[in-house]
């Protein structure tokens, strides 16, 4: 007992190289003591077990066995019940089956099985000299307190570097944007890198396409709608901002490049990322508006924020009594702006944009809101694709009764009035009684899936 | 921070941190606001900002730091940045020559933004690696100095120089602000260039106490 504290006290004063030193004895040897990660995987931080605003445990059990099933076929789900998939999103997906539902709403289950070797070959890939290094540098950058990010050599840094450095291979056009780097590091604490990549490549192209280009012209749209919707829904911290000079962005692209990431507390980001990923982009607009009422949305407020830098700083520091999980996610969901004011204003703003010097305009009718669209468009491009090749389309899950033995193909319709069967039936049977083969069990993603 | 009377009185300098993504710019302004180092300080992505007084003679300087993302493609999206700068750190790392090579387009975006009057420090940060460097001191000199800027080597890490870096700034914003002042009518004109409504830099404020972030 004393050695073990003994070598705890000891590991410190060995970490004198410039490396990321917090972490190598986290990740070799599991953290000290005075380490302890919380339950997000967070040193030191400071989100403990359930307490008493989250749900109780058969109510998540309850929403565990919801997903299950709803996971289970996930095709009719998400093109028949997509209310209730978008429901329980806003109640949040419980802990242990994010894994499961992410990579189904936001479509990367369906472009991993469409490319099924593209990840592979782009993972063994060597990088781009330029993007190697800028990647390089950023690693011990991003979540530097949590357990998985914290070494060099630990499996978070080195999922990053695979996974960015694939998607510069991907998309060379459009490179490295930093804010990958914080969305992906999100992405691999619940997933393989295989899985996050798909769900990076989502994110980047299909929910906020012209975020992380290398002119990030959709996040400057997006910051004149964002204030246009301030103007209409909160006019009086519109008014201030504008006194103080505090302009969109100077706050909101850290908000939205990151979907948040960097800017709540952690279970909050996660709840944010359930909604996000079933509704699409509105939910940050919702989220934003809802941190800018709780910040300055009372005279008060705006009285002790007389300039531009007090205004930012109340931002940034919203009390922590004020971002409560289910408070704040209640208030997120309650913002009055719907898909359809949101995109009124979207065309609004985006004719009134002055046209930028360098690089195109945005294009936010390529954005789709959210997981049902997803799956349309996903269909949609898998029936085109298969009129014009062999490609299999998208499989959908047979689940067979063990008992029942496969019903065999029809070839010929069989003469069977009053003969005794013998060829046709026995041969296609094979052997019903042990079982067939399960083939189509390999296209069931659901079994598969690491939590 | 004391009683003031009349005649004191408090300035606002806004000065921008600027340069190639990983030169050390998040970590000068922490060691000068609240002498702070981190080797795993997070990716800057807009906008972050620390203020810290200071004082020159009997004045009390607010120094409002401002530090951006130095990737390229944040410039779309940060010209907002330079509004009312008075003054700018351009730093680049003095163990990757890359960092040096850039910083004349670096100067360019500068003067595109920023006032034509704004007083500018060449950096080479991360002097504590002096076996790693790659730009010579007598180099980075002479160019600082064909193009009317300040310069220092500094090291965030052991804090080197950085004192001396800001104060070198503020007290040159000062010197070109006091004379301003002397020359101008009105007595509260205290910015370099065209005052932005609503802008805070440089004016006169006439709060009871000066608020640290």
């Amino acid at each position: 007992m004393a050695q073990a504290v003994a070598e705890d006290l000891l590991q410190p004063c060995e970490l004198q190289d410039d490396s990321s030193s917090l972490g190598s004895d986290s990740e070799l040897s599991g953290p000290g003591p005075y380490r302890q990660a919380d339950r997000y995987g967070f040193i030191g931080g400071s989100s403990a077990e359930p307490g008493p605003g989250q749900p109780p445990a058969d109510l998540i059990c309850q929403r565990e066995m919801k997903w299950v099933e709803m996971t289970s076929h996930w095709d009719k789900t998400i093109s028949r019940r997509y209310k209730k998939v978008k429901m329980q999103c806003r109640k949040g997906i419980p802990s242990a089956l994010r894994a499961r539902c992410w990579p189904l709403l936001c479509g990367a289950r369906v472009c991993q099985m469409n490319n099924p070797k593209t990840y592979e070959e782009l993972a063994k890939a060597p990088g781009d000299p330029q993007w190697m290094e800028t990647i390089g540098r950023d690693l011990h950058r991003q979540f530097p307190l949590h357990e998985m990010f914290v070494s060099p050599q630990g499996h978070g840094q080195q999922g990053l570097l695979e996974v960015l450095k694939a998607y510069t291979l991907y998309r060379p056009e459009q490179g490295y944007c930093q804010a990958q780097g914080p969305v992906a590091a999100v992405l691999l604490m619940h997933l393989l890198p295989e899985e996050a990549f798909w769900c990076l490549v989502q994110i980047c192209e299909v929910y906020l396409p012209g975020y992380y280009g290398p002119h990030m012209e959709a996040v400057r749209l997006d910051a004149e709608v964002f204030t246009a919707l301030l103007r209409r829904l909160l006019p009086r911290v519109h008014k201030h901002l504008q006194q103080v000079g505090v302009g969109p962005l100077l706050y909101l692209p850290e908000w939205f490049l990151c979907v948040f990431a960097r800017s709540l507390p952690f279970p909050i980001v996660l709840r944010v990322w359930d909604a996000f990923l079933s509704e699409g982009v509105k939910v940050l607009f919702r989220v934003g508006l809802t941190l800018v009422r709780l910040a300055l949305g009372t005279s008060e407020q705006r009285q002790a924020c007389p300039g531009l830098l007090e205004t930012l700083g109340a931002l940034r520091a919203v009390p922590p009594t004020q971002l409560q999980e289910e408070g704040f996610m209640s208030q997120v969901h309650s913002v009055a702006l719907s898909e359809q004011d949101l995109q009124r204003e979207i065309r609004t703003q985006l004719a009134q944009l002055p046209a930028s010097p360098s690089g195109p305009p945005p294009r936010p009718q390529a954005r789709l809101p959210g997981a049902q669209a997803i799956f349309e468009a996903q269909q949609l491009a898998g029936a085109q694709a298969s009129t014009r090749s062999t490609k299999p389309q998208v499989p959908s899950i047979i689940v067979q009764p063990p008992e029942e033995p496969a019903p065999p193909k029809p070839q010929r319709k069989p003469q069977t009035r009053g003969k005794t069967f013998h060829g046709l039936l026995t041969r296609a049977r094979g052997a019903p009684i042990q079982g067939p083969p399960r083939s189509h069990r390999g296209s069931t993603s659901f079994l598969d899936t690491r939590f | 921070m004391g009683t003031r009377t009349e005649e004191d009185y408090n300035f606002v300098f806004k000065v921008v941190l600027i340069g190639e993504s990983g030169v050390g710019k998040t970590n000068l302004l922490s060691r000068f606001t609240r002498n702070e180092f981190s080797h795993d300080s997070r990716t800057t992505i807009g906008v972050e900002f620390s203020t810290r007084t200071v004082m020159l003679g009997t004045a009390a300087i607010k120094a409002q730091i401002w530090d951006t993302a130095g990737l390229e493609r944040y410039r779309a999206i940060t010209s907002a940045y330079y509004r009312g700068a008075v003054g700018a750190l351009l730093v680049f790392d003095l163990t990757k020559h890359q960092t040096y090579a850039v910083v004349e387009r670096w100067l360019k975006e500068l003067y595109d933004h920023a006032e034509a009057t704004i007083v500018v420090m060449l950096v080479g940060n991360k002097s504590d690696l002096s076996q790693a460097r790659e730009v010579p001191t007598e180099e980075a000199r002479m160019f600082a100095e064909n193009n009317g800027l300040l310069f220092l080597e500094t090291s965030a890490l052991d804090s080197t120089n950085v004192e001396l870096a800001f104060e070198t700034v503020l007290k040159e914003i000062f010197t070109k602000v006091s004379k301003q002042r002397q020359n101008s009518t009105r007595t509260n004109a205290i910015t370099l260039g065209s005052a932005q409504p609503g802008q805070e830099s440089g004016t006169s404020e006439r709060r009871a106490c000066c608020i640290s972030l």
